[in-house]
């Protein structure tokens, strides 16, 4: 797999970008949610998530979920438009693999496509070194 | 002069992956990637932390005992090699200027710890005095040539190369000049163990050799934690000079000295105050950290306000302090907190609150 750093944070090749520090793998009509390793660096030591409910429809943008940090509370939005078919149950017990493992054993919850066209919305690897090198400095 | 400063040892909190932030003005380590682990380690173990930010000011010469026995709370007796503290400097209102500990190194020596916020403050404040009562003493900063780092947990005095200090009873020290290394039975998490001040170099040594030794390293953020659990008030926080020691129920005076902002002191003691500090434990598995400025209330009636929270992870549940009403310390009673739209059950508490 291809990873790259910038100003050591870790960006992966494999998936799309969000503007608000989330990451999306796509698998047909399947999309997996998690934050990035920017996110969780900035957020620092993470404590708590509320999880979305299994089930729920939510909107392109939408807030579905809260991760407490020692930083701050910080809302995770959804990506795209769809329903939420499953979520990482070991977070509640377990928040900090957001830490250790961002994108991997920290995804967060899964969502069924509804509007596959808002795909190309989404951040490539490059769009999204891009966003967080403006940022990071 | 720089408005940032960095800690002497930060390039070995990086080789550890350190998360560096900004706390009081200073680039410090603020976890090692998991706070708790750090947390834990010193409840149970041992862990080491860089707390070089602190204020370290050296008080010379002739006065230099009259000034501080008139400006600190606690009678200063010049007994060699004793840490007299927690200490705090008050102004003439009895509010806190900044709470400190006092090292006597000889009648007309001392070194003064202060919060980093503080230290400036402090300086200025004593040169204020020594102006208006034409005293004779000198006021040295040595926070910027020297570092401090403080090794933390039942298992401290067990380590190999601080073996020769296991004698040390708590608040005493031991000191030596040229080169300046000075260790002390003390720290701020309600552990045993030692704080270390001396020139950079050494202490870089000293940290890395305890790390090597596979103690823990831990940042800010645990110490924190560590701090909260035992009801310690963080300055600038917790307090500041609108809190007077009364309202703070943090007894750091001798009543039977005299000392600046002693009048006002006692006028509270003998009125009364309006507010409190008290802890506040929620519920277990809720798994959140209380905001300062939260409010507390009861029955939907507001009491009061947290001043600072936490997630520890020795109780597994959110902790805080804040201040309510005094017509409502009610210690045992739950309360209710309101955060993110949802409202949190808070016990009303004393400390410490493990």
């Amino acid at each position: 797999m291809s990873r790259k750093f910038i100003n050591h944070y870790e960006v992966r090749e494999d998936r799309y970008y969000t503007e608000t520090d989330e990451w999306v793998v796509i698998q047909g009509n399947i999309a997996i949610i998690g934050i990035t390793d920017y996110a969780q660096k900035k957020l620092r030591d993470i404590v708590g998530v509320d999880l979305p409910k299994e089930g729920k429809e939510v909107k392109k943008g939408e807030s579905v979920g809260v991760i407490e940090s020692v930083k701050a509370a910080s809302d995770v939005y959804s990506p795209l438009t769809g329903k939420i078919i499953e979520v990482n149950k070991r977070l509640v017990d377990e928040p900090e693999l957001l830490n250790k493992s961002p994108y991997d054993d920290g995804w967060i919850f899964k969502l069924e496509i509804h509007r596959p066209e808002e795909k190309s919305k989404l951040l490539s690897p490059e769009g999204y070194i891009k966003k967080i090198g403006g940022e990071s400095g | 002069m720089k408005t940032k400063r960095e800690s002497p040892l930060l390039e070995i909190h990086k080789s550890l992956n350190a998360n560096i932030g900004e706390f009081a003005g200073w680039i410090m380590p603020m976890s090692y990637g998991d706070y708790m682990k750090e947390h834990l380690s010193v409840r149970t173990e041992v862990g080491v932390f860089d707390i070089s930010h602190m204020g370290r000011l050296r008080v010379t010469g002739r006065d230099s005992l009259l000034i501080l026995d008139y400006l600190t709370t606690r009678k200063i007796v010049p007994i060699k090699n004793i840490i007299i503290g927690p200490n705090a400097f008050l102004n003439e209102n009895g509010g806190f200027l900044d709470d400190v500990l006092v090292y006597v190194i000889e009648q007309d020596n001392y070194l003064l710890v202060t919060n980093a916020i503080n230290k400036d403050k402090i300086k200025n404040w004593l040169l204020y005095w020594r102006d208006i009562k034409k005293m004779d003493f000198e006021v040295k900063d040595l926070t910027d040539e020297t570092a401090m780092i403080a090794i933390q947990g039942k298992k401290a005095k067990e380590i190999s190369i601080l073996n020769s200090y296991s004698n040390l009873k708590p608040l005493t020290f031991i000191m030596s000049e040229n080169p300046f290394l000075l260790v002390s039975r003390s720290g701020w998490t309600g552990e045993d163990g030692f704080e270390v001040i001396g020139e950079e170099r050494r202490i870089r040594e000293i940290f890395l050799n305890l790390v090597n030794l596979g103690i823990q390293p831990c940042g800010l953020i645990s110490r924190d934690s560590l701090r909260l659990e035992m009801g310690f008030l963080l300055y600038g926080e917790d307090f500041d000079e609108n809190i007077s020691p009364v309202e703070a129920r943090y007894w750091v005076f001798d009543i039977s000295k005299e000392f600046l902002g002693k009048e006002k002191v006692m006028e509270k003691l003998i009125d009364g105050v309006e507010k409190l500090r008290v802890g506040l434990k929620f519920k277990k598995g809720e798994r959140f950290i209380p905001r300062k400025g939260l409010k507390i209330a009861i029955g939907g009636k507001e009491i009061g306000e947290i001043t600072s929270g936490h997630y520890s992870p020795l109780l597994n549940r959110a902790i805080a302090m804040g201040y309510i009403k005094s017509t409502h310390f009610f210690l045992g009673l739950n309360t209710e907190v309101a955060y993110r739209g949802k409202t949190f059950s808070a016990k009303l508490s004393d400390f410490p609150l493990i």
